[in-house]
């Protein structure tokens, strides 16, 4: 009786020394992903990766010897729960970092929450420019739609057009856009015929296009949303305009195609690109495939998955606590060539990008790096 | 030059739409003597059926869907009369705008429900326009000139020579003097009601095939039939057709002279001046034709 007795304190004294020690052994980070909802079919996607990512730095040893845990909330797709899920991690969980919920409006909801809260939020699918501004603890892995503006502008020159027209959506992202490539198309000696914005959700932009087929232009920039660009090349192709159509990367989508049918045929344009052919992206697909067999690696993986990797590196050098990941993420991106290319911050925050031509032939959409 | 003639081509098959619009919405005036806020998605729901019936899984063709859309927005402005409207007949005119207003944001939303709010075309294949000179013209903008003339003129022959056009006009002269002469005003409302609603629905289908659907195209389009009704004089159906080719081309020969950006303030625009300086419309009663 005695000795079943010291035997059952000895097994309670033994799982609580290893819960003690697990505890004491994991470093717990936050993620606010859509796994369910309208983005759920990409959230998945984000949590494969991310636990690609997470499963790989604690087979080789964690953080420092303690083990990485993300631990998930369901943001839903919608700014309503991400807020509420950004607040259990803050308040509930007490988390210093969290990986911010997939686009762009979303995450602005939230960063001012971890602004506020002075706890890191990164992000590894959102482009809006407005990013770059949403505060000292915001960061993100994937490049801001601001840089498609100088890309634009390299493709223009590289095709051999000195004169373009440029249309574009007005709203923040295309005005910004805009000054971009008109900064950039005209440093390096081409000449914009006109700037004529159009508002997004009409049904009717004859006006805009004709005031480009004034100018008979060889070539046209056009940045311009999927369906906006649908409507938009429809109308030009039924007013004849036969120009060489060059968008951002927001267009380059097979639903453009779909919509627009043979009005796109040609179009092309930018896309933020990365190579896979690099020995970094080698390894990482082959570690997918070895985790999850044939699933296809899903959209942003490969930004999510070097995400991951950067905040270890700065959990292992600037310690658990928001203010030493925060200082140490601007060292450990320095230089840091990722999947995605290199993902030095600058001081908002933000990362470079290097850019690939896109563009549609015989319905389908040509991606060249 | 080509410029000039292509954005009066545009303005002529926009204003031919408007017209059809305020001809509906002056009408509506004329007999009830409120703006009817809900003629919008009226528009919104001819297009809107049109393209049911075009879709799958009925398919029919574009002469078809549009003959049963028509058929259908009449159904829908009747249902709104007898359920909204005759309730108020003889309500001040602010309660039946206001019911009016509420009515379109019902329809406006019930439409999102079903349709959502993503922008939506007729399945037809894409064509390059026909080039006449300087302008360029797809065939189915052809289609809707000729369609919107037709329906100008067999509304003419309506108001003009048949006994109950003359008796729908002559209730929005002078209800009383009406009732004395034996016209009785309930039927005359739903036929104005009949009236109004082929021209709503027969102008939403050709917006739609001219540019586009979306659930909020009917308010888009209202503010255009109100500024043609106000140019024509309230209750006046020559003056609003009149003012709806007026507001399309302003609208389209205004931005070679303005920056694009204002297209769609320059309806907004001759509202204020209207309002200002000629309350009356620009054919107000001195015209005397109503």
């Amino acid at each position: 009786m005695v000795k079943k007795f010291v035997m059952f304190v000895t097994v309670i004294c033994v799982a609580l020394f290893f819960a003690g020690v697990s505890h004491a052994g994991v470093v717990k980070i936050g993620a606010v992903q859509p796994l369910s909802g309208n983005l759920a079919v990409y959230g998945q996607g984000f949590k494969m990766a991310i636990d690609l990512a997470t499963a790989e730095i604690n087979a080789k040893g964690g953080i420092n010897g303690k083990k990485l845990e993300i631990v998930y909330e369901d943001g839903k797709g919608t700014a309503k729960d991400s807020v509420a899920a950004v607040r259990k991690l803050i308040d509930i969980n007490k988390v210093p970092l969290i990986l911010g919920p997939a686009a762009s409006t979303n995450f602005l909801a939230v960063a001012p929450i971890c602004e506020n809260a002075h706890v890191v939020l990164i992000g590894a699918e959102s482009a809006s420019p407005a990013i770059t501004k949403a505060g000292a603890y915001v960061f993100r892995v994937f490049p801001s739609d601001k840089l498609q503006g100088k890309g634009v502008a390299e493709l223009v020159e590289k095709l051999g057009y000195k004169k373009v027209p440029v249309l574009y959506i007005n709203n923040d992202w295309g005005k910004g856009l805009k000054d971009v490539f008109v900064a950039n198309f005209t440093k390096k000696g081409g000449k914009v015929l006109a700037e004529i914005p159009y508002d997004q959700g009409k049904t009717d932009y004859r006006a805009q296009l004709l005031q480009i087929k004034r100018f008979n232009p060889k070539a046209a920039v056009a940045l311009v949303y999927v369906k906006d660009g649908a409507v938009i090349f429809k109308q030009a192709y039924e007013l004849g305009i036969k120009t060489q159509w060059i968008a951002g990367s927001a267009a380059k989508s097979g639903k453009l195609v779909k919509l627009a049918g043979k009005a796109v045929e040609g179009l092309t344009g930018t896309y933020p690109a990365f190579s896979n052919t690099s020995p970094a992206y080698k390894a990482f697909a082959a570690a997918w495939k070895k985790k999850y067999g044939d699933k296809k690696i899903g959209i942003f993986a490969e930004y999510n998955y070097d995400m991951v990797h950067l905040v270890a590196r700065a959990l292992a050098k600037g310690g658990a606590t928001p203010d030493g990941i925060r200082k140490a993420l601007y060292k450990v991106s320095k230089g840091y060539v990722g999947v995605t290319g290199d993902k030095t911050f600058d001081s908002n925050g933000d990362v470079g990008s290097a850019y690939g031509v896109w563009s549609v032939k015989d319905g389908k959409i040509i991606s060249k790096r | 030059m080509t410029i000039f003639f292509q954005s009066l081509l545009d303005g002529l098959i926009a204003g031919s739409i408007y017209a059809l619009f305020a001809a509906g919405l002056t009408l509506v005036y004329g007999t009830l003597h409120f703006i009817n806020f809900a003629h919008g998605e009226l528009i919104m729901a001819g297009a809107f059926l049109a393209y049911l019936f075009m879709m799958p899984p009925l398919l029919l063709s574009p002469l078809l869907s549009g003959i049963f859309a028509v058929t259908g927005v009449v159904l829908l402005a009747l249902l709104m009369d007898k359920t909204v409207f005759s309730r108020l007949r003889n309500a001040n005119p602010l309660l039946l705008l206001i019911a009016s207003l509420g009515l379109s944001l019902l329809l406006q939303n019930l439409a999102q429900v079903l349709w959502g709010a993503k922008i939506r075309a007729f399945p037809f294949p894409l064509q390059r326009g026909k080039v006449f000179g300087p302008v360029v013209i797809t065939s189915v903008q052809i289609t809707i000139l000729w369609v919107a003339a037709l329906t100008i003129f067999l509304l003419y022959l309506f108001l003009k020579f048949s006994r109950i056009g003359k008796a729908v006009r002559g209730v929005a002269d002078n209800p009383v003097l009406a009732k004395t002469f034996g016209v009785e005003s309930e039927k005359i409302i739903r036929i104005v009601w009949v009236v109004a609603a082929i021209l709503a629905a027969v102008g939403g289908i050709l917006v739609a095939a001219d540019t586009n659907l979306e659930p909020h195209m009917g308010i888009v389009n209202l503010v255009r039939a109100f500024a043609a009704v106000l140019i024509g004089g309230a209750g006046n159906v020559w003056g609003a057709l009149i003012g709806g080719f007026i507001i399309g081309l302003s609208e389209n020969l205004g931005v070679l002279l303005l920056p694009i950006g204002y297209k769609d303030a320059i309806a907004f625009f001759i509202i204020i001046l209207i309002l200002l300086f000629r309350p009356e419309g620009l054919f107000g009663t001195r015209w005397g034709v109503r």
